[in-house]
């Protein structure tokens, strides 16, 4: 049976659209990646054979496009230098790295998207481990690359306590924080479950979910009833698999992540959450081969 | 017998084909992060479920570790384990309670033999590692020669009562410490060495010291042993 749709309805159904649209379909051109309705990405930490610095980050352009990737959640050691080297305390190193953060200029992000935007990619989060040591001006200068990136926001797995301390930043730079969850439910501070993801919610309506399907599932959450509930505070979900009671990850379709079920769920809802792609299972393939095959799963799933 | 002109040609192809595949890689098999494959298949198939159940992304291939995962390389637990017995059930388990971001998954589903085979690559990368790391380390002239007696008297003398055919040459002694050239000898798995207990028990309690010396230990031995 149809429903009829009142004018509030349809003014929201016509908003959600089109902010899928913005978020998914960024370029003028429909995103490579933007597949049966859902926009797919990839977090490329599932390059494992790939160190992740930024003397790597040409090779990884093509390997996103290789893989059919027009998305990426781009983190900071795609972008930043390394300072740790024979001789070099941590303490020294860690100082290097906030030196250069806090003088680095924007136009050097700029030409990192560039890049990507040559290859038809599109960096839709900046992931970048804030934590306590993290000076203000540091902070800042993370925001602004993000935003120079052209990221709609800033994702990591802080706690709720340095979350707290990223509200105003967030509100001064127009983009979203993304809360990042693992498993760690014995830790009163760690993103994990849903009862943390209201709290961390609760700080600013600039914070979004970054739903990491695999933890959420090792640590027995139920993903689909989070989506039901939150789906409105989700940017995108961690896409991969894992078994529950801290279970090992596994092969996606091996472990108890509801892999297919929530691909339908943002198709069938058109609901604007970007499916990025992670993995950590192991297994003896390249990259390039586990990440097409895992591609290729989520893409059957929506067939 | 002579070798015709087309079975050198074949031979030829043979050999090219084997470079590039080992060059190459084959598919399904990541030659750059494996790396090629080992002569010892048992080796190759530890290190292969060392790669398959995602311990080497967290703990790295030759355990160097990354992010906040445990240094396999020096951890105590790993260096007491034997064949298993602790590491076995910490991988079954898992860590959940745990101070650190990500909590050590559980592997309650695999077998003896996986687990026996992840335990197996890390401590023969951890002798690897180990070796190369006390090879590489502490000036050898400042040990002490009387706390060099006293851990030979703890830990050697049960076997070595008359070290005196070492050499005293301090960098050779070093190795013949750490790498007794016994080791190098592949077990054998002939019915009438099986019972072979001394030369198993004297490979196992080598390889365990080799991963469990400190570089002052090494010194200290060869301060003692250099001048008996």
């Amino acid at each position: 049976m149809m429903t009829a749709l009142t004018r509030r309805d349809f003014g929201k159904c016509a908003l959600a659209g089109l902010t899928a649209s913005a978020w998914a379909q960024p370029a003028a051109a429909v995103n490579r990646s933007f597949i049966s309705g859902v926009q797919f990405g990839l977090q490329p930490f599932c390059y494992h054979d790939l160190a992740m610095n930024r003397e790597n980050r040409p090779t990884l352009v093509k390997r996103l496009v290789q893989n059919g990737f027009g998305m990426v959640e781009l983190h900071a050691t795609w972008c930043e230098p390394r300072f740790d080297a024979p001789g070099v305390s941590a303490e020294m190193a860690r100082e290097k790295l906030r030196n250069w953060r806090v003088t680095t200029p924007v136009d050097y992000y700029r030409n990192i998207k560039k890049e990507f935007d040559d290859a038809g990619v599109t960096i839709f989060t900046y992931w970048v481990g804030i934590n306590e040591t993290y000076t203000d001006a540091e902070i800042d200068a993370t925001y602004e690359a993000a935003k120079a990136l052209g990221a709609k926001g800033a994702v990591g797995s802080q706690g709720l306590a340095v979350s707290q301390r990223l509200v105003p930043f967030t509100a001064k730079h127009g983009i979203f924080t993304g809360l990042h969850n693992h498993d760690n439910l014995s830790d009163p501070d760690a993103l994990s479950n849903e009862a943390s993801f209201d709290k961390g919610l609760a700080y600013s309506p600039n914070f979004k979910a970054t739903l990491d399907v695999r933890h959420f599932t090792a640590g027995n959450g139920d993903c689909i009833g989070f989506l039901e509930r939150h789906h409105e505070r989700v940017s995108s979900v961690h896409l991969g698999d894992r078994r529950r009671n801290n279970g090992r990850s596994a092969p996606f379709g091996e472990g108890d992540a509801p892999i297919i079920q929530i691909l339908r769920l943002i198709r069938d809802n058109r609901w604007p959450i970007v499916a990025l792609l992670e993995f950590e299972h192991g297994t003896l393939r390249t990259g390039v081969e586990e990440v097409q095959l895992m591609f290729d799963y989520c893409k059957r799933a929506l067939a | 017998m002579t070798v015709s002109r087309c079975q050198v040609v074949c031979a030829a192809i043979l050999v090219t084909g084997s470079l590039w595949a080992q060059s190459a890689g084959t598919p399904g098999y990541d030659i750059n992060y494996i790396g090629p494959r080992m002569a010892d298949p048992i080796l190759q198939h530890s290190k292969e479920m060392y790669v398959l159940y995602g311990c080497s992304y967290c703990h790295g291939l030759y355990l160097e570790s990354r992010g906040e995962a445990t240094d396999l390389m020096h951890s105590r637990l790993v260096g007491r384990d034997e064949n298993a017995n602790l590491i076995g059930p910490l991988l079954r388990a898992g860590i959940p309670q745990t101070a650190k971001l990500s909590p050590m998954p559980q592997f309650s589903d695999l077998s003896d033999q996986q687990i026996s085979a992840i335990a197996t690559w890390i401590h023969y990368a951890r002798q690897q590692g180990r070796y190369k790391e006390l090879m590489e380390g502490k000036d050898l002239s400042s040990g002490s020669a009387e706390a060099g007696k006293a851990y030979f008297e703890r830990t050697c003398i049960s076997c070595h009562s008359m070290p005196g055919d070492l050499t005293r040459d301090p960098g050779a002694l070093r190795a013949s410490i750490l790498r007794p050239k016994f080791l190098d000898t592949p077990a054998s798995w002939q019915i009438d060495r099986l019972r072979d207990t001394k030369t198993a028990a004297a490979r196992e309690r080598h390889l365990a010291l080799l991963e469990n010396y400190s570089a002052d230990d090494v010194a200290n031995l060869i301060a003692y042993l250099s001048v008996k």
